[in-house]
């Protein structure tokens, strides 16, 4: 029998605290759907997409009224496009893309992720054309979102590509200029790529994945917040092992969420459930912010002296209390750091708690990477390239995913603020010090080859 | 050792009276003097008042005379209001349609007249079984709100989903606010 407390908390946690489920993602393979004409793939992928995806929407929001507790986006992901296309010249690649549009706006869900490629170790003409067609795609679709994998641990980082990217982003960012470089936004470059994320914008369908899948993100910052509190103003004496002790149990409760969607949607649509991912994905709310969990935990604000030591408490708690939770646990699962999706974090930049390279220290920490940060326009391709080569060499280096959203926003400068809207928020504009300064390092090119760690067989 | 139940005669007792120790010790004393076996209890206790119910089976034939007279006397020396009924072994099961699904629904706010009433009317017009009912005032987030818990059994042949708008509706006419929600979420949350 339940108790009156347990359904008190429950309801606490899911009116006041924004417990939800923040993404409910049906991968959906597209490796059937390739063929030479670009009108029989794009009529393959429309058909298949429709066939599996049509009633996901709808069995989302059954599954949400039946417990009560909200689904916050439904979207898909799909086998990466450089595969699907491959046959069909570079011309053709925004067609392909228009179709995804398309076709997730028919069935309801607000993103698709997929086009995407995998390069760490080098380039296919279909990789190529991908990344070539990114910032058309990017500008001229609403709802499609890219990834491309340039390094992983085995494979060392792909030189060329993060070259590539660079550029990419830079030409992106130019070609959504009236919305202050939002293309950007719907892009992450990875090290060792996950292929079971559920969250946007790196959700692809791994070559290893079934035909469809449910994967699910669950989200809770503000409930790991208020857990804490509770604790602090209890007046008991705790120790930051207490601290990291709450968070597992609350990181257990908020996986369990998840587990129980993800299986009663994926039950209900007839496709087999793949992996809950742990992550704690903040919002740009008050109180649903992981920036705030460190100020729980005694830090004036997030990027100050102890911000990494505070995340790496918080992403290895998460980790262990799902990892308790679910049997299926996959994806990014830790703690995001967003800088425009989380408030608190978009605050510290602005007032200048947080650096650009304090976010890098504590990515080597947590589950994802330099996420969602404005920088200014006039930062060039080559020193973007730097940055993401540095970041790809955390990634790499420690065997943990690391994945970069950088937005450079096109006539503005440090000081002034970029406006994404929705879940993406907005951020002041960060500094990137040493702007032209690494260009002959990245021109170089090549392969950095994989670290010695990487031998384990 | 299985017992042989054809050869039990079976009885339902309730007590109510004021809170304090040695209630149940004084009744279970009666039950065990006069050789009955306590087959199953649940007891509570709310504002003070306790109550409890409990079955009990004896030897088939045994009359329930010297019980009734010890109980009586447990009413005048103790203050209990106790209440003794002969039952069927064949009733004694849980009330249970096939084919439901256990919700809970929560129903918080002001408190008033008529809100367990006003919800219950709705539940008994669906032909709904209340497994379980609490009602109390609490403190949920920041202040305190009066809340009641019914745990209920949902027919698989009613829509949730319009149940839940149905009871909204009438949480808008009674100035409160009313949530259905599969059991399992609560479950999924709390227990292991």
């Amino acid at each position: 029998m339940l108790s009156s407390e347990e359904i008190i908390r429950t309801i606490e946690m899911l009116k006041n605290e924004n417990l939800d489920v923040r993404t409910v993602t049906l991968g959906i393979s597209l490796r059937d759907c390739v063929s030479s004409s670009v009108g029989e793939v794009c009529k393959n992928v429309r058909s298949k997409i429709e066939k599996h995806g049509k009633d996901l929407v709808a069995t989302c929001e059954r599954a949400s009224k039946k417990y009560g507790i909200p689904i916050v986006n439904k979207r898909l992901a799909v086998t990466p496009i450089s595969a699907v296309a491959e046959g069909l010249p570079r011309s053709d690649y925004v067609r392909v893309a228009k179709t995804l549009d398309e076709t997730a706006k028919e069935i309801g869900v607000n993103f698709v992720g997929g086009y995407s490629a995998l390069v760490q170790k080098g380039l296919t003409v279909g990789d190529r054309n991908l990344i070539d067609t990114l910032p058309e795609v990017l500008a001229t679709t609403e709802r499609v979102c890219a990834s491309v994998c340039v390094a992983t641990t085995r494979a060392g980082i792909n030189m060329d590509a993060v070259l590539l990217m660079g550029q990419a982003i830079k030409e992106t960012s130019l070609r959504t200029a009236d919305r202050d470089g939002f293309g950007c936004a719907k892009l992450v470059v990875f090290a060792n790529m996950p292929e079971d994320n559920p969250f946007m914008a790196g959700a692809y369908l791994g070559y290893g994945e079934p035909e469809t899948v449910i994967n699910v993100g669950v989200s809770g910052p503000g409930v790991v917040k208020k857990e804490l509190e509770r604790a602090i103003q209890s007046g008991r004496r705790l120790t930051l092992g207490d601290l990291s002790e709450i968070i597992k149990k609350t990181s257990f409760r908020v996986t369990r969420v998840g587990e129980l969607i993800a299986r009663e949607v994926a039950r209900n649509l007839n496709v087999n459930f793949g992996i809950v991912d742990l992550s704690l994905a903040p919002t740009p709310t008050v109180g649903d912010s992981v920036g705030e969990i460190l100020q729980c935990l005694g830090l004036d604000s997030i990027g100050v002296p102890g911000s990494t030591a505070a995340l790496a408490l918080l992403n290895d708690a998460v980790k262990k209390g799902g990892a308790f939770a679910s049997s299926s646990v996959g994806g990014l699962s830790g703690a995001f750091i967003p800088v425009s999706e989380d408030l608190n974090i978009s605050e510290a930049v602005r007032c200048g708690h947080l650096s650009l390279e304090k976010l890098e220290a504590m990515t080597a920490v947590c589950s994802v990477g330099l996420d969602m940060v404005a920088i200014s326009g006039d930062v060039d391709a080559h020193t973007i390239a730097a940055i993401l080569a540095d970041e790809m060499a955390i990634g790499v280096v420690n065997h943990k995913t690391t994945g970069v959203r950088l937005i450079p926003v096109p006539g503005k400068k440090v000081g002034e603020k970029a406006v994404f809207g929705g879940l993406f928020g907005e951020a002041a504009i960060a500094e990137v010090r040493g702007i032209n300064r690494s260009s002959t390092f990245v021109s170089f090119g090549g392969r950095i080859p994989a670290p010695i760690t990487s031998i384990s067989n | 050792m299985q017992k042989d139940e054809t050869l039990l005669d079976w009885v339902v007792v309730s007590v109510i009276s004021q809170d304090r120790p040695g209630i149940v010790a004084c009744v279970s004393k009666a039950l065990y003097e006069n050789h009955y076996n306590i087959e199953a209890l649940s007891q509570t206790a709310i504002l003070g008042q306790f109550a409890m119910i409990l079955i009990a089976s004896a030897k088939k034939g045994q009359p329930h005379q010297s019980l009734e007279t010890a109980f009586q006397a447990l009413s005048q020396t103790l203050g209990l209001n106790i209440s003794l009924k002969e039952a069927r072994r064949e009733d004694m099961v849980p009330y249970r349609k096939n084919g439901t699904e256990p919700f809970v629904i929560t129903v918080h706010g002001e408190d008033r007249p008529g809100l367990a009433y006003g919800v219950s009317e709705i539940l008994a017009g669906w032909g709904i079984n209340i497994t379980r009912l609490d009602a109390n005032v609490t403190l949920i987030g920041q202040k305190m709100e009066y809340l009641q818990i019914f745990e209920v059994d949902i027919p698989e042949e009613l829509d949730f989903d319009w149940i839940h708008d149905r009871l909204r509706k009438r949480g808008q006419e009674l100035g409160v606010s009313i949530d259905l929600q599969h059991q399992e979420i609560f479950r999924a949350i709390n227990q292991l």
